[in-house]
């Protein structure tokens, strides 16, 4: 990168932010080239340093010592750590003291919780006029649930999108807390934005978050078809509603699956003769879209037939040659040991200074020079 | 009107369905200048629905007009030589080009990377493909289930699943799409604001699988190197996640000690929980099963608003798992005037969703409704790229804009 440097290079971010949405919006600025100091309360530190949030299993210990949660360690990589009392006079002037120095302050404390410590916009703003501040909170910071608590996987329940996740005949999902992720990796595009305008006016603004909200903008055709039907979009598991074959399969062994979806009648020509059935793509049963669609239980179990049989890795290897888009549902060893993560450098080794070498994930792009 | 945040940026769409689409959306709300290229049959996203009466019809595919909002649409034939003439055009007329075409595609209709950068050199092209542009599996085709298991999201799903020898699922919709998009906007505006310095383009890759894997970077890292939880089956959370009520489900997360307190209170202190060892976060998580069936029979037989109401009033964190009727209709979303009525020629006016942010200064909005097939081919020919009325007439005439267009 000698040739443009990172990007953001140059630019300061003040981290009053825990857990995951917050923390990570500030690595993405981080590992963009920002400046990014991390304040922490020295009683009340991010609790994901303490722990995994995901349990487990006994009789593993289920806290670790402050510095090797690796949730911690996974979303606050390339930061500067401060911890300030900040129930202390001293502690909140220092803060104000740091934010002021910064172009960009983050929260994702509850509404409010800046501004009792002297942190809020208006206050920075008058020591600091182009300031930008971002509140990202779980319900926004105005209305009437501005005080309710969330989670990533609450979040996602209540923005809509577990509703539409899971199978038809049973409970709707959450997913994971990559609605976190997501929500910081949406927040820093936005307080980017808002860095942009200032480039260009001189301004800064304050940037209300909302995590619920930023659910509900990613089921956007879910909302218009609502309106357009009056039907609301219920469970699909791995189905779409015109694709097929689109399904995940039992391959040889336990709990092996393979994700396969055909797009085309090329695709499902090539997918009959690797499967050995080229006979297939001229049945009429199977032979268009809307009748592979129609008579989709039997094709999937001619398909499950011929997987359940079979290695999934070495499927994998087959169709995909064949032009076919399958893959592995993979599980956290299956993307370790992906030679294509491996080649394009998808996990980064850091040298914890406590734990030793570890393999956190990296970022998912790549920038030429 | 306050100003826009993204005024003056120049983005060039070529992209299809959601990814690239949504990506060229969150520039357009915020004021920057987005010309979107159709191939001459159109964004396959107009043919995907859902439509009014379920009826199908290219200008009311609700993916395409959500996705494509405040831009402006051009039909281009990129095999034809005319058709390349004017792409060079807009290549050198924008600021970033945003292209989720399979990789490969552009380079073989001879735009490749060194081209596009010898036409701009201060071009910010950002790609955005299902495995990335290098490594082993960089031509394999992909989309939202592969990509989603591929990642290793889907095989955490469904969470708390009761039947392991059932598969695991994608997430619904195109949440894979979405967030790829959200991280390639991202990276694309710090692209710009660095590019300031030294003037410099650059080749953004971003991986849709590595956009997967980095949304649960802790899942992963925690699982390889602490022995974390990975896996769909019911799980042993210190908050209990999803659970049933009378009338829908709800995700209760009592995950603090505190948070536990004002729970027990609000079941009424019952004798199962009368032991204060149930107030330590670490103890629930180990111990969780033994109370799961009690807290199932009592949660049951709550109704899921009331319960969220009253649970949140005492800090506990939780939500309803809401359907996308009861997010339209939702108190909180109507208070902060987060859906949008957009007015299009077509389909008339709809509630669209806004933005998860509300700015001070250069508020987000939607400038324009998506662009009808082609509605704009003469208006950029001419004013941007300042083709004279003769000029535009015979790259009609050629089929630079298809051959069944105006």
């Amino acid at each position: 990168m000698k040739d443009n440097g990172l990007p953001l290079e140059g630019i300061r971010v003040a981290d009053f932010c825990w857990v995951w949405a917050g923390p990570f919006a500030c690595m993405m600025l981080a590992m963009l080239g920002a400046e990014v100091i991390k304040v922490e309360g020295h009683r009340r530190t991010d609790i994901t340093r303490h722990g995994v949030i995901w349990p487990q299993a006994d009789p593993q210990p289920t806290a670790v010592p402050p510095n090797q949660g690796m949730s911690f360690n996974s979303v606050n990589m390339n930061k500067k750590s401060i911890t300030l009392d900040l129930g202390k006079p001293e502690g909140a002037a220092l803060a104000k003291k740091l934010a002021t120095k910064c172009d960009i302050v983050v929260d994702n404390m509850r509404p409010g919780a800046m501004l009792r410590a002297g942190l809020g916009y208006e206050a920075l703003r008058k020591l600091r006029p182009d300031i930008i501040v971002i509140a990202s909170s779980s319900r926004g910071q105005t209305g009437p649930q501005r005080d309710y608590a969330g989670y990533a996987t609450i979040h996602h329940a209540i923005g809509g999108a577990a509703y539409a996740c899971g199978y038809p005949d049973d409970a709707p999902s959450t997913t994971s807390g990559d609605t976190d992720i997501m929500n910081a990796t949406t927040a820093a595009f936005i307080v980017l934005a808002a860095l942009y305008h200032r480039m260009q006016t001189g301004e800064g603004q304050f940037i209300d978050y909302s995590q619920c909200e930023g659910v509900t903008s990613l089921i956007g055709e879910m909302a218009l078809g609502y309106q357009m039907t009056g039907r609301v979009q219920e469970r699909m598991a791995n189905k779409h509603p015109f694709y097929a074959p689109h399904h995940v399969y039992q391959c040889w062994g336990v709990d092996r699956w393979l994700a396969l979806e055909v797009h085309s009648d090329g695709e499902f020509a090539a997918l009959a003769k690797a499967i050995g059935k080229p006979e297939l793509a001229g049945d009429r049963r199977f032979a268009t879209m809307k009748a592979r669609k129609r008579n989709e239980a039997a094709l999937d179990r001619i398909i499950e037939t011929w997987t359940r049989e079979r290695d999934r890795d070495w499927m994998v290897n087959e169709l995909n040659q064949a032009g076919v888009a399958v893959a592995p549902s993979r599980d956290w060893a299956d993307l370790y040991a992906d030679p294509h993560l491996r080649a394009r450098e998808a996990f980064i080794r850091v040298q914890h200074p406590e734990i030793g070498p570890i393999d956190l994930v990296g970022v998912p792009w790549k920038m030429s020079d | 009107m306050a100003g826009m945040a993204l005024q003056g940026i120049k983005i060039l769409e070529y992209s299809e369905m959601v990814a690239g689409p949504y990506c060229g959306k969150l520039f357009a709300d915020l004021g920057a200048d987005v010309i979107k290229i159709e191939p001459p049959e159109g964004d396959p996203a107009r043919a995907s629905g859902p439509f009014p009466q379920d009826k199908p019809h290219p200008e009311k595919s609700a993916l395409f007009l959500y996705n494509n909002t405040s831009k402006r649409g051009v039909t281009l034939d990129l095999r034809a030589t005319p058709g390349k003439e004017l792409f060079s055009r807009l290549v050198q007329w924008a600021d970033v080009l945003v292209d989720n075409h399979p990789v490969g595609f552009l380079a073989g209709m001879a735009f490749d990377d060194a081209a596009l950068l010898k036409l701009n050199p201060r071009l910010i092209y950002t790609c955005i493909t299902p495995y990335g542009r290098t490594g082993p599996r960089a031509g394999v085709k992909g989309d939202e289930l592969t990509v989603s298991h591929a990642g290793g999201l889907g095989n955490l799903l469904p969470s708390r699943s009761r039947d392991i020898s059932r598969a695991p699922v994608k997430p619904g919709g195109f949440a894979v799409a979405y967030h790829s998009a959200i991280a390639a906007a991202m990276v694309t505006m710090a692209a710009l604001i660095g590019r300031g310095k030294k003037g410099k383009g650059r080749v953004i890759d971003v991986s849709m699988q590595e956009v997967v894997v980095g949304s649960i970077r802790p899942n992963v890292t925690g699982s390889r190197h602490q022995r974390s939880y990975w896996g769909r089956v019911p799980d042993r959370p210190p908050a209990m996640g999803r659970m049933q009520t009378s009338d829908g489900y709800l995700v209760l997360g009592a995950a603090e000690d505190h948070h536990f307190a004002a729970l027990r209170e609000v079941i009424g202190n019952p004798p199962w929980l009368a032991d204060d060892r149930w107030l330590n976060m670490w103890w629930r998580t180990n111990h969780a099963p033994e109370i799961a069936p009690m807290l199932d029979t009592w949660m049951v037989k709550q109704q899921k608003e009331d319960i969220h109401q009253k649970l949140s009033k005492r800090g506990v964190p939780l939500g309803p798992v809401n359907s996308i009727k009861e997010v339209l209709e939702n108190e909180q979303y109507a208070f902060r005037d987060y859906f949008k009525d957009v007015e299009h020629p077509q389909t008339g006016t709809l509630r669209y969703p806004g933005w998860p942010y509300m700015m001070t200064a250069s508020p987000p909005r939607v400038t324009r409704p998506a662009p009808l097939l082609g509605q704009h081919n003469e208006e950029v020919a001419r004013k941007e790229l300042g083709y004279s009325e003769e000029d535009y007439r015979r790259l009609l005439k050629s089929g630079a804009f298809g051959k069944a267009k105006r």
